[in-house]
């Protein structure tokens, strides 16, 4: 419970283009929201119009929360959001929108409860917003990685947010 | 829907039996005939443009008054016609915390566009700098603070660009409806009611301003009045989220015929950025 109200929650995907959207990146997110918690709902607010009506995809939401240097350990929890049966039931009740957002946290919370104890290393693919403290930049094969304690991260585009993935160089 | 469409059917009918009632009243007891009349043409008129546009006859159907779909309509098609064009735009974001707490994030852009398949938007005036690419072969990401940039083989008209991004590279443009030529379709398709709220004026610009509601959106704009119906604010509101969370844009400083080249919407990268990867989507954070 604890971990996963310190865990930061991001919603790729925001926004872009033509609107100009975006969302913020993850270590603005960070200053802006010290107290990190975890955001409700994914989207955060509706792609689009018709994003809402025409997708198709199952969209998910990654999320992850790196405890600050303060935290002995660098627990992560992560928070799946997942949006698509909302998103395609235009008919969504009020009944059905508070489940949903229970469901939800109950999610997070059984992520967070699981995730990784002290110190270890993370499952290869672990999304996060930001970098622990204290890495180092390393190359294999063309792709540049931080190392960070047990971990190798990636850079990558998550939509059109800047996030680190977890890798083996 | 059929139900509905009877109901709205009817109510038309009935109403211009009663202006027309009206208008033979009037003319006995009233000096000045030409207002009914001018009322009942329009009304003429509205039932014309229904017939002659199947989408707003099919919006109308759906519960969206008649005079919210004709200027909603004048908007997209005028926007349509215009081949080249730069907006800025003026963004706030919501999110809810857990907590229930609502933050907003603003952020500004500069938004070029080239029909039938090029646009560039960059962020402006922001703490985070962030350029989109469309050439009409390649969609690019570029962050110039980080040093990071990704390019991926894009479709070849800004309307399926749009849809790509959002379904296949979680990019996602809320206004970006806006600017594609089925605008109107896209926008209307699932409305179940939209109605003209009123005059307004957004940055000394005055404008119609329409609400509409989409299923789990309800969503409002505001279109220039006069000869030049340009989208100068539009809010969407997320009604599947706990507390709603709105998505709010002004559009301001259009220029219709910006002066710019094909390659401008080309993007090459500079020395020293690294090129890297999109998650692909659906992919979530820890997986335990």
């Amino acid at each position: 419970m604890i971990s996963s109200r310190k865990a930061i929650a991001y919603g790729a995907a925001f926004v872009v283009l033509f609107s100009a959207e975006v969302a913020p990146e993850a270590p603005l997110g960070l200053r802006l929201v010290p107290e990190a918690q975890a955001i409700v709902g994914a989207p955060l607010t509706p792609g689009s119009v018709a994003g809402v009506a025409r997708r198709t995809t199952r969209r998910t939401v990654a999320v992850v929360g790196t405890e600050e240097a303060s935290e002995a350990s660098a627990q992560q929890a992560a928070v799946t959001q997942q949006q698509a049966a909302t998103a395609q039931q235009q008919s969504a009740t009020a009944a059905q929108q508070s489940a949903t957002a229970q469901q939800q946290t109950a999610a997070a919370q059984q992520q967070a409860a699981a995730a990784p104890a002290s110190g270890g290393a993370l499952p290869l693919g672990t999304v996060v917003p930001s970098l622990p403290a204290d890495c180092s930049t390393t190359t294999a094969g063309g792709v540049e990685y931080y190392k960070c304690g047990a971990n190798y991260y990636r850079t990558a585009f998550q939509g059109s947010n800047l996030v680190y993935v977890t890798a083996q160089p | 829907m059929p139900a509905a469409a009877d109901d709205r059917g009817a109510h038309n009918w009935t109403s211009e039996q009663d202006t027309t009632m009206r208008n033979q009243a009037m003319k006995y007891i009233s000096p000045v005939g030409a207002m009914p009349s001018l009322a009942t043409a329009a009304a003429i008129g509205s039932m014309m443009l229904a017939l002659m546009l199947p989408g707003t006859a099919r919006a109308q159907a759906a519960g969206v008054d008649l005079d919210a779909a004709k200027i909603l309509k004048r908007m997209t098609d005028y926007v349509g016609t215009l081949q080249r064009f730069s907006v800025d735009t003026s963004n706030t974001l919501e999110v809810v915390l857990v907590s229930g707490q609502k933050i907003q994030f603003t952020s500004a852009s500069r938004n070029t566009v080239q029909r039938p398949n090029k646009l560039r938007s960059e962020r402006i005036g922001d703490l985070i700098s962030q350029s989109f690419y469309y050439d009409g072969r390649t969609f690019t990401i570029f962050n110039p603070g980080d040093g990071y940039y990704v390019t991926v083989p894009a479709p070849n008209t800004i309307d399926a660009m749009v849809d790509f991004a959002r379904d296949s590279l979680d990019v996602i443009a809320p206004a970006g409806d806006l600017i594609t030529m089925d605008a109107f379709d896209r926008l209307t398709d699932d409305a179940t009611s939209g109605f003209v709220v009123g005059k307004s004026v957004v940055g000394g610009v005055r404008c119609d301003h329409l609400a509409f509601r989409s299923g789990v959106v309800d969503w409002q704009i505001w279109i220039e009045d006069g000869d030049k119906p340009l989208p100068r604010k539009y809010v969407i509101t997320s009604l599947d989220v706990d507390q709603a969370p709105q998505f709010e844009q002004l559009l301001s400083n259009w220029s219709l015929d910006p002066a710019v080249e094909a390659r401008y919407f080309e993007f090459t990268p500079p020395p020293g950025v690294k090129a890297i990867e999109f998650l692909p989507v659906g992919t979530a954070g820890a997986k335990p």
